[in-house]
């Protein structure tokens, strides 16, 4: 049981995450499928079960509707109850404020009344899109331990990462003492998660001080730092931004290999499976006489009677016979006809890639895409939700087809070069 | 509003003898199968599919693991202001001091059931068979045909059907027709007809039957309920079902009809059936995918979420959270929740209870050589079983044993370990 108190949680779950490009096509990024079942949120929804709290709002703005349903009532999480719940808050107009979510800090404060009216005496902050585990208990005792007015979870990243986070620099009593947001040139490998736990009258106070102070790691807490008590809470661990196509993928090939340090069974991840393509109503993974599978993770409903390595397939995948998936991640109910290749792509749901076509053709694995060189250009194709992939056709790398593409959109056999899009 | 016309009680009470070890712990209808459901999803899975809204479970052996699987019914829709399953436990009042009897006494002994709900169709079925029917057709039949019963009948191989209840059914249609003789059990007969315990009542004449049978010796439905019936001249119709029947009786039949899921066109398949299960039972939700090492080899097998597959899987049906470790071969099998399977095991024509850890080694079941027979061994739930220890074909090892209970070597081919 909890010893530290009923925080109340506010999960940031509204970013666009526009550098997954087709992923997010129609999806908030916590609401990108991950892993096989799970969807990227599901790990700070469990994380938050996990940790003992029970009251949580959802704060949504990108096209959050697959986001709501999948939440659902939240039972998938222990949030239901007579003082359990999880809350969608989706942005409204008030008397005073009309506006979208301008960052981080304004979604809070646009949504203070629901944290006024969930007494607590600490709030956690959290980002919805990080793959991760990590127990708030402990960071709430040590926030408390601590006296701090605000304590933000940290870890230790590679110099050269550290340009896309913010970055503390502490005391030897982990005491932040200086902050640079996204420092080109960077003075520590320190670099905040975005997980921030706030005294409530504290955060009441700071975000009543000035409306223009929009988010967190530009306005509040550097100013925060020099006024007041503001910790570090070192992190150790598996911990990714999957905000990238080939962080994504990588994330995902590392759920493959053992000793990667990320385990969702272990961990303890749960997600709905009321909603929509969960294996609610799937059979068991079915493996056909003559289909070779390894080092890959299956879910329920899949049928394979081809080869799959070093891939990761959704609930209801098909792989028909002499079809070849390699390194790609495959969501739910997608079909790889015969003899048809697919190799080091993402295809998002029900993508049909029928008889001989190559999705992943060539070794041009550095001819970034055109439209998107900074989405596409280590090798990774695309193919949108629902597209179909003409028999026959070749697809290159790093190339992006687009949601519900069809072969009528299409003369002769489809060629898309490397680094082309359609 | 429109309230349900139809009430459908499940009898699921049933120990079954033969099937042993498996139902040590739990009725026969909460055996698993097809790798993550239970042998009773299939008779909810098709009320929920025919429309019926009001089911009860007749429960009475070891009726936890099936009310724990039950749940709330919600995974079978059957949560809502009309819609509802409840489960009727045997009980003691001022009158009557008997546990359920028989399938007819435990119909009886919830008269009040049946009288408050006031159905105008009442469907009893078994919860122990594996097949796909629309329930409502049949209703439609026996409301046409204005029948007092409406009995499901399969055709069976004619040197099976001394096994179940047959009948002589009037050929008036592709539906069925009247039934013109019933026997339980015949010790011969040229009848094809088997009962799937599957009856259309209609309400009335059952309370009168069943009350009439309390002053029996037997309160069976095949047994004792339908010949009286027949003798008394009621309206008795047989309704041809013409689909795939399964049938667990025994361990083989529990095999055979397993292994029914495999094959390049299986006899059964449970999603296109539309079978659901309660996920939340054995944590079944929060699996991760089937995880497949770079060793592993699958062939022809069903292999449920949460499995970890190293070693060789052929032939065999994995529920959830199996883990087989790379040099295990497991053949022809039925792995149930939880089983460890260790490094160098190999088994073969076995069916494991959960939970149970095979050491390095072992080798248990028929020979593997291609086309060997022999008895199907089946190991209960929570062993350990020892490292090289042999376990011929067609013995039976009964769960939870103590490590002293193990022979030294080996267990000769049909030995019993108890």
């Amino acid at each position: 049981m909890r010893e530290s108190g009923d925080a109340l949680v506010l999960l940031l779950a509204g970013g666009i995450g526009s550098r997954l490009n087709l992923l997010v096509g129609h999806r908030a990024k916590p609401a990108v499928p991950f892993a096989g079942l799970y969807r990227i949120i599901d790990f700070s929804l469990s994380n938050v079960m996990n940790s003992g709290l029970s009251r949580v709002g959802v704060l949504t703005q990108y096209k959050p509707l697959s986001l709501m349903a999948h939440i659902g009532t939240g039972e998938a999480w222990d949030f239901t109850g007579r003082s359990r719940g999880v809350k969608i808050l989706p942005p409204r107009t008030g008397e005073k404020d009309a506006d979208w979510y301008r960052g981080t800090a304004d979604a809070i404060r646009q949504n203070i009344d629901f944290v006024e009216n969930n007494p607590a005496d600490q709030v956690v902050i959290l980002s919805g899109d990080h793959i991760y585990r990590m127990d708030f208990d402990a960071m709430l005792a040590y926030h408390q331990h601590k006296k701090a007015d605000v304590t933000i979870g940290m870890m230790v990243v590679p110099k050269r990462d550290i340009h896309q986070f913010g970055a503390g620099i502490i005391d030897s009593d982990n005491r932040i003492i200086d902050w640079e947001e996204k420092p080109a040139i960077p003075r520590t490998n320190l670099a905040s998660m975005g997980i921030y736990i706030f005294d409530t009258s504290y955060l009441l106070r700071t975000l009543a001080k000035d409306r223009e102070e929009v988010d967190f790691g530009m306005h509040i807490i550097p100013r925060a730092i020099h006024e007041d008590r503001v910790f570090a809470y070192p992190f150790y661990g598996y911990w990714r931004d999957v905000g990238t196509i080939q962080a994504y993928w990588e994330a995902n090939m590392d759920v493959l290999r053992t000793g990667s340090g990320i385990s969702p069974e272990e961990w303890e991840i749960c997600s709905n499976p009321e909603y929509g393509d969960q294996p609610m109503d799937r059979q068991a993974a079915r493996f056909v006489s003559g289909c070779d599978v390894r080092s890959s993770m299956v879910c329920a409903g899949c049928v394979i009677e081809g080869t799959v390595t070093n891939s990761i397939l959704s609930p209801g995948v098909w792989v028909r016979k002499g079809a070849r998936v390699h390194n790609s991640v495959i969501f739910h109910d997608s079909v790889i006809e015969e003899n048809a290749v697919v190799d080091l792509t993402i295809c998002d749901k029900r993508v049909y890639v029928y008889e001989g076509a190559v999705v992943g053709h060539g070794d041009q694995l550095h001819v970034a895409n055109k439209l998107f060189p900074k989405h596409l250009y280590t090798g990774i194709s695309l193919i949108g939700k629902e597209a179909r992939i003409p028999a026959n056709a070749r697809v290159g790398r790093n190339c992006r087809v687009n949601l519900g593409f069809q072969e009528e959109d299409f003369n002769g056999t489809l060629e898309l070069a490397a680094g082309e899009s359609i | 509003m429109i309230r349900p016309s139809i009430l459908a009680m499940v009898l699921a009470g049933g120990r079954v003898d033969e099937l042993g070890v498996l139902t040590h712990y739990r009725p026969k209808s909460a055996v698993p199968f097809g790798g993550y459901a239970r042998v009773i999803d299939f008779a909810l899975s098709n009320l929920l599919h025919s429309g019926i809204e009001r089911v009860a479970i007749l429960s009475q052996y070891r009726s936890y693991s099936l009310i724990n699987h039950i749940g709330t019914g919600a995974a079978w829709d059957m949560v809502g202001r009309s819609r509802g399953i409840s489960i009727l436990p045997p009980f003691k009042d001022y009158s009557n001091p008997h546990w359920y009897r028989g399938s007819a006494d435990a119909v009886f002994q919830n008269l009040d059931f049946i009288r408050h709900y006031n159905p105008a169709v009442l469907l009893i079925l078994s919860g122990d068979h594996i097949y796909q029917m629309d329930y409502s057709r049949m209703i439609r039949y026996h409301n046409e045909r204005d029948a007092d019963l409406t009995a499901a009948f399969v055709k069976v191989p004619v040197e099976s059907a001394s096994r179940f209840g047959v009948a002589e059914i009037a050929d008036e249609g592709p539906c069925g027709g009247r039934v013109l003789n019933y026997e339980e059990k015949p010790k011969k007969t040229n009848s094809t007809w088997a009962s799937l315990t599957l009856f259309c009542f209609k309400p009335s004449v059952l309370i009168k039957v069943l009350t009439q049978n309390q002053d029996a010796a037997s309160y069976e439905f095949g047994r004792d309920i339908i010949p009286m019936m027949m003798q008394q001249n009621y309206k008795v119709y047989g309704y041809a079902f013409q689909g795939y029947w399964g049938y667990t009786k025994t361990i083989d039949e529990y095999w055979q009809t397993s292994m029914d899921l495999l094959g390049d066109s299986p006899k059964i398949n449970m999603e296109a059936w539309g079978v659901r299960t309660n996920l939340h039972h054995r944590d079944i939700v929060n699996r991760q995918p089937v995880k497949i090492g770079s060793q592993g080899k699958l062939s022809n097998s069903l292999v449920y979420d949460g499995c970890v597959i190293e070693g060789v899987v052929r032939n065999s049906i994995l529920f959830p959270g199996v883990h087989v470790r790379s040099g295990a071969e497991v053949n022809n099998s039925i792995v149930f929740f939880d089983n460890i399977v260790h490094e160098g095991v190999r088994m073969n024509r076995v069916v494991c209870d959960v939970d149970t850890v095979f050491n390095r080694g072992a080798i248990i079941g028929a020979p593997a050589e291609e086309g060997a027979s022999g008895g199907v061994t089946v190991i209960g739930s929570r062993n350990v079983v020892p490292a090289g220890m042999r376990i011929g074909h067609g013995c039976v090892v009964a769960p939870g044993l103590a490590a002293a209970a193990w022979p030294e070597k080996h267990l000769q081919d049909g030995e019993a370990l108890q």
